[in-house]
């Protein structure tokens, strides 16, 4: 061999031994303006922000189990749903980390009291805590439908009353939140929803209002599509991820309204992989991204509300507090006043019964 | 001739091996090379394709894992004579107490997911139940009766629903993921019963996905075939522009592609704004093109058009042009002369293009998601969901592994009919 190629062969493995020696966390998550907000929040405030490796995946735990079942773990953090959170810690697909000690709030308080402040009282035992997202409905005051009589949709029963307010409305293709939703503009109190779905006959509830509109429904599947229904008068209200109405609110001069009442708070984990490649430098920032200063941090990118109640306060002492410099607490969906008159979503009830309720879901959207 | 050749008349090389055996050493040795040389590709192809299709095939028949957790419990539970017995006797409540006080976390975690699809409920139920049980051992309390603890600790365990659930369960190489990827299920005595009525999903979704694929089939060679015999006969300068307007859709990313018959085809779209600018419709009378299945068939169609152009193409600019003079000049009318000279050479060329878009359609899975709405997904929707967010992956395998029959029949009535020697793709 010519001493050419010794030399290149030398520097080929001089410059991989660096990477693999030092330990590069892999924070997997959604993608997108989202991932982008983590990037902020957390990675560049961490103490070693060139050590987090941020990558998109689809969501679901498919990948996750294939990984850990083939024993090739390839990520270290993942960003997953609620009810995901708890079926991948029963799996043991992530891991336990019960005994990891969080960051507590500025004034003290510990992480597990300061999750129930904001109504969260069971935690997956695998994860941190990250943000409230909520299915939130919404529609264009710019584009307000004539024939509703000056009328504004106020609550998410005037989302199921075409009567009042004739037009078509977008809904997911999933049946999470809605199902929930229809129950509260049934007349069921928010929190006695769950209660209620419990029963056949509650589920059977549901459904029956369900019907009330299912001939004027638009069914979406990317998050990204209500907006544009809506705002090409496609339909006159929709269902939609509060963070993207936040983001057009906030950056790109829409002027969407919420319908706050009614809406379905869901909640956002990132848990540890079972097996993580860089277990402890993992854990190490998942306690930096759950403090409660990374989770206002990262309200100022994007309109999704920190879970630790704590996280509210920082930003409500600071506002204005967006990046651009305009406040935030009205676009958020988690403030005091909004939660009072939300579902807070429950992944254990979904847990349990999700699979039956989505098959369920699709056959009444086929038929 | 070989009666003749005696030793002594073989023909012998340099070295003086007979020529034969020389000729075949240096095929066997090459053999061996070109083995050598494709070895790689077969390894590829038996660790990314073989192997995964008997793995999915393995999961849609298994069931072992919740039989490794739950050994005792589905023992006894096999004596429960449920004609008289209107719960299970005290033994199934003593075998699965002791089960999920001594069991692995995980094990019975990831057999949680499994009874789950069985019936809803199962997760939380052993869950809570679990955490009282292991308080229970650590207090070392006397319990009387399992039966009554269990109970006890959560009343859904004297629900005999929960009870024949388990029925699903007990074999370790179980049928039932096929029955419920047909909408069947097993009642308590493990007889095949049709699932609950707002359950029943799959089997229409089987019709749907295969009705859709037929039409898009149909209408891929509907409109593929004038464009390919264009293609064909066109002169070369007009025949390449067209050639590229085939391509560059199929060059265009696919979400490009969907998204832009989402603009087109919705209700205040560019087809529906102007045929209301028209006046052929009323405003309020917009047809709703996209977000059902008519939008899934418009966008698959445009989408695996060129999988239908390129064969036919392919197979039509090699008929020679003379056939169709010559069945003239023999008194044939253009009409006939296209339906009996011309149209039965093309077939190699519709069987391979139809055979191509058939099965695209069936699997397809991103467009019908994207422009389907609420009756336009088709299977793979469900193999999706089960794969991501049910972890049901016995459904899945059971899915995936009904669609590779449906290939297989297919290819099969294709080889009665047609012959699969007739297939070209160029």
């Amino acid at each position: 061999m010519s001493k050419f190629f010794k030399t290149i062969i030398a520097f080929a493995f001089l410059s991989v031994l660096p990477y693999s020696a030092s330990a590069e966390v892999t924070f997997v998550s959604w993608g997108g303006a989202y991932t982008e907000s983590q990037i902020k929040a957390y990675g560049d405030t961490y103490s070693d922000p060139d050590s987090i490796i941020f990558e998109p995946y689809n969501g679901g735990l498919g990948e996750i189990r294939a990984q850990v079942e083939s024993g090739n773990v390839a990520w270290d953090i993942v960003d997953v749903l609620p009810s995901e959170a708890i079926t991948g810690c029963d799996e043991g697909l992530f891991e336990d980390l019960s005994d990891v000690a969080w960051a507590p709030a500025p004034d003290g308080t510990s992480m597990a009291d300061d999750l129930a402040a904001s109504g969260v009282t069971i935690m997956p035992p695998c994860c941190a805590p990250q943000i409230f997202w909520t299915y939130v409905a919404f529609y264009d005051p710019d584009n307000f439908p004539g024939n509703w009589g000056g009328a504004k949709p106020e609550g998410i029963a005037d989302f199921f009353d075409v009567g009042k307010f004739p037009g078509k409305r977008g809904v997911h293709t999933w049946a999470n939140a809605i199902v929930e939703m229809a129950l509260v503009a049934d007349g069921v109190a928010a929190g006695d929803v769950y209660g209620v779905l419990e029963t056949a006959e509650g589920v059977d509830r549901a459904f029956a209002k369900l019907d009330t509109i299912k001939d004027h429904i638009v069914h979406w599947s990317a998050g990204s599509k209500p907006l544009e229904l809506v705002k090409s008068g496609e339909v006159v209200m929709s269902l939609a991820y509060n963070g993207r109405i936040g983001a057009a609110n906030m950056s790109e001069g829409e002027n969407f309204e919420y319908i706050w009442e009614g809406q379905v708070i869901e909640q956002e984990y990132i848990c540890l992989m079972n097996g993580a490649p860089n277990r402890d430098a993992a854990i190490d920032f998942m306690i930096h991204a759950s403090s409660s200063e990374s989770q206002a941090e990262q309200a100022k990118y994007i309109t999704y509300g920190p879970m630790r109640a704590s996280g509210i306060d920082i930003i409500a002492a600071g506002e204005p507090w967006f990046h651009t410099g305009v406040s935030v607490l009205d676009q958020m969906p988690n403030t005091p006043d909004k939660i009072a008159i939300s579902v807070i979503g429950d992944p254990t009830w979904w847990a349990d019964n999700g699979s039956e309720i989505s098959e369920r879901y699709g056959a009444w959207m086929g038929n | 001739m070989e009666v003749h050749i005696s030793t002594a008349e073989q023909i012998l090389t340099t070295d003086g091996i007979p020529l034969k055996d020389s000729l075949k050493k240096t095929e066997r040795r090459n053999k061996i090379k070109a083995f050598f040389l494709v070895f790689p590709l077969l390894l590829f192809i038996i660790v990314t394709f073989v192997v995964p299709i008997f793995d999915m095939l393995g999961r849609s028949i298994d069931d072992s894992q919740i039989n490794e957790v739950y050994p005792n419990t589905f023992e006894e539970y096999r004596k429960w004579d449920k004609q008289v017995e209107e719960l299970p006797p005290e033994e199934v409540f003593k075998a699965i107490y002791f089960e999920l006080g001594y069991g692995e976390k995980i094990k019975i975690g990831r057999a949680l997911t499994r009874m789950n699809y069985s019936k809803s409920g199962w997760k939380s139920l052993i869950k809570k139940t679990q955490r009282a049980i292991k308080k229970d051992l650590k207090s070392e309390v006397v319990i009387p009766s399992y039966k009554d603890r269990l109970i006890e600790i959560n009343e859904k365990w004297a629900d005999r629903s929960y009870w024949y659930a388990m029925s699903q369960m007990l074999n370790e190489r179980t049928p039932i993921y096929y029955w419920n990827a047909l909408d069947r299920t097993y009642d308590k005595d493990m007889n095949v019963v049709r699932q609950a009525e707002e359950r029943r999903i799959y089997i229409k979704t089987w019709i749907k996905t295969f009705k859709v694929s037929v039409y898009v089939t149909f209408f891929c060679l509907l409109l593929g075939f004038p464009v390919a015999h264009l293609l064909a006969n066109l002169p070369l300068r007009y025949s390449n522009l067209l050639m590229i307007f085939v391509l560059l859709p199929f060059w265009t990313s696919l979400l490009v592609r969907t998204t832009a018959w989402i603009v087109m085809l919705q209700q205040n779209g560019v087809i529906n704004g102007v045929l209301v600018w028209l006046g052929i419709l009323s405003d309020e009378g917009r047809i709703q093109m996209v977000y059902n299945e008519t939008g899934t068939l418009i966008a698959m169609t445009q989408i695996l058009l060129p999988f239908m152009i390129l064969p036919l193409y392919s197979v039509m600019k090699v008929i020679p042009p003379s056939h169709l003079r010559a069945a003239a000049n023999l008194g044939a009318k253009p009409f006939t002369a296209f339906i009996r000279v011309y149209l039965p050479q093309t077939i190699p060329g519709m069987s391979a293009g139809g055979l191509l878009v058939f099965v695209l359609a069936i699997g397809y899975f991103i467009t019908p998601e994207l422009v389907g709405g609420k009756d336009g997904q088709l299977i793979g929707h469900w193999i999706a969901y089960h794969l991501k967010t049910t972890l049901n992956w016995g459904l899945c395998a059971a899915l995936g592994a009904i669609l590779l029959g449906i290939m297989l029949i297919l290819y099969w009535l294709y080889n009665r009919i047609v012959g699969i020697d007739n297939i070209k793709l160029g």
